[in-house]
């Protein structure tokens, strides 16, 4: 097997687009299908929605009530009045701004450096970067557990969103090399001959080229650091708690509180989903144009 | 390039990922032959940690439920996204919308996923769909109790937020399928399932393989659905590698540090098994490049 299995996810991304060729014939049934497998796939989402917006007595009744009450939003403003959310909010949003911004920072230079150096010593970096994308995750986090509390940094935003560049590098860097690999070489080649030093010519010529790359990597280290539950189980406790953990201690405890990690899963859920429907338009009018107009 | 640039390049990422990666892994590796607790030094112990995980019944049971969940999993998501995305790929006006709505139970976050999944279920949170089956079959499942239901709630539940990779990955695929190919099939008298089967499948076998690779990974080190979806994991036997790891090592106090390190020594063995013709793939790459 001799593919490279992050091109083809950056190629993925690129068909949402309008088809290159027109169907042979129409199939409603095929339709009629997929409309329902999306329902179904909405489905829990769905269901999440009409339960934290009912009140509390019928919220969780059996059988489900469908009418006869009035919906609500208490469940949310009990969420921000009764717990602490707006501080995990917070937190989680520092931590994934943080985390992305890190990760892009010191991933974009290695990428570029593995996608120009083709030799054994790339090769050999990238199946690392493979291979500690496949770690089980306790195998790092639990000595970074031990390591934070020994240096004192446990429990704090900064040393989360340090673990999560980490953790996430080794994606972060094999993605962008797919989108470098793409941008011919004769270009860096050009660019320093007109006299630009190598880093400038990163800065100028390559990382504008990489705008939509460089957005689809951030994207997806954002969406990992702003979900992550794992490691910020292990890595926090009260002052930098996240609200994937938040939502996690709620469960198990009374309705209300229940009905509460559904409004603060919801909160969680809507700008990822706005993301993901507004990156689908961006990236594929930013790739199936061919970004590299080399 | 030049050998030292690559290295100021490369440097601040190496440098990350070597103190925050590579360290605490030679630590997990060096714990798993300790008797360990959290901030004290360990002692030496030899390979009594993975004796200890080896002949561990509970262990064995969740080594089981995690390869059967896995296995399963993976074959659903390989037939059921290759025929979802077949049916996307003719799509034309309504494709983003579709890939829209398909995407969201894959950029959700696992927990709230099985969150809102385990409400779906829960007779005591209105159990929509236990109504539904009840109305159907008038059987009761108790989803959450019972060993083998769980577990198919818990793949369910899998499914539901992989798919949308697994089709998005093999939409790719098909789409750099020549049409040539399959117009040649067409010509030669094949049928539309022998095309699919005889042609199409084996161009974008590549693409398969590595939906297959992704899959068995993630679901490998499952952990955050089981919370929600599997509270009695222990009790039913539906516990996860990730699980164990963690109810012994970390979960309200525990210590088992030494313990917990062997398992997760064992399970990166397994995955680097896995991984081999993968990277055997990039190694066979960079020979030609040179």
């Amino acid at each position: 097997m001799t593919i490279k299995p992050l091109d083809l996810s950056t190629r993925a991304i690129t068909t949402g687009g309008a088809p290159r060729r027109k169907p042979t014939r129409r199939r409603p049934l095929t339709g009629i299908l997929l409309g329902l497998l999306c329902v179904l796939m909405l489905s829990p989402f769905i269901w999440m929605t009409l339960s934290v917006t009912k009140p509390t007595d019928v919220a969780f009744a059996n059988p489900p009530v469908f009418s006869g009450y009035t919906p609500t939003l208490q469940a949310f403003v009990d969420l921000w009045q009764t717990t602490y959310f707006a501080d995990y909010l917070v937190n989680t949003l520092v931590v994934a701004v943080v985390s992305t911004v890190l990760a892009l920072v010191i991933g974009i230079p290695a990428a570029y450096a593995l996608s120009r150096f083709p030799s054994y010593v790339s090769a050999l970096l990238l199946v690392l970067a493979l291979v500690f994308r496949a770690l089980p995750r306790f195998a790092v986090v639990l000595p970074m557990y031990d390591i934070s509390k020994s240096l004192g940094i446990y429990d704090t935003t900064f040393a989360l969103a340090l673990a999560l560049v980490a953790i996430n590098q080794p994606f972060t860097i094999w993605l962008l090399r797919n989108f470098f690999a793409e941008i011919p070489r004769e270009l860096d080649e050009a660019a320093m001959i007109d006299g630009c030093s190598r880093i400038g010519m990163l800065r100028r010529v390559m990382i504008p080229l990489m705008g939509p790359g460089i957005l689809t990597a951030g994207i997806f280290v954002f969406l990992f650091a702003f979900q992550e539950y794992l490691t910020a189980l292990v890595l926090t406790d009260s002052s930098s708690k996240t609200v994937p953990v938040f939502i996690a201690t709620q469960l198990g405890q009374t309705l209300p509180m229940l009905q509460q990690a559904g409004a603060a899963s919801m909160l969680l859920t809507i700008p990822v989903v706005v993301i993901a429907f507004i990156a689908q338009k961006y990236l594929v009018a930013g790739l199936s144009d061919g970004a590299v107009k080399g | 390039m030049k050998t030292r640039e690559f290295w100021v390049l490369f440097f601040p990422s190496l440098l990350v990922m070597g103190a925050l990666l590579v360290l605490p892994l030679v630590r997990t590796v060096q714990w798993s032959f300790e008797q360990v607790r959290y901030g004290v030094p360990g002692e030496f112990v030899g390979l009594a940690n993975f004796v200890e995980a080896l002949t561990d019944v509970r262990f064995g049971r969740a080594v089981l439920f995690t390869v059967s969940v896995t296995v399963v999993t993976t074959i659903i998501l390989l037939v059921g996204g290759y025929i979802i995305a077949t049916a996307v790929n003719r799509l034309t006006i309504t494709r983003p919308l579709v890939l829209g709505i398909m995407l969201v139970s894959y950029v959700l976050p696992n927990l709230v996923g099985a969150v809102a999944f385990s409400w779906l279920f829960d007779d005591s949170f209105g159990g929509l769909a236990n109504r539904i089956i009840e109305a159907f079959t008038g059987n009761q499942v108790l989803w959450f109790t019972d060993q083998v239901p769980n577990g198919i709630l818990v793949i369910a539940n899998t499914v539901w937020s992989m798919i949308p990779f697994a089709m998005l990955i093999i939409l790719a695929g098909l789409q750099g399928v020549p049409s040539e190919l399959k117009e040649a099939a067409r010509i030669d008298g094949a049928s539309s399932f022998q095309t699919h089967l005889h042609v199409i499948i084996p161009t974008i076998r590549g693409v398969l393989g590595f939906v297959t690779l992704i899959t068995i990974m993630d679901v490998l080190r499952m952990f955050d659905n089981l919370i929600p979806l599997s509270p009695q994991a222990q009790s039913i036997g539906n516990e996860s590698i990730m699980l164990y790891v963690y109810s012994v090592a970390f979960a309200d106090g525990a210590q088992r540090l030494g313990l917990g390190s062997a398992i997760n020594v064992l399970t990166i063995l397994l995955i680097l098994i896995m991984l081999i013709p993968f990277i055997r793939g990039i190694f066979k790459e960079a020979k030609a490049e040179r």
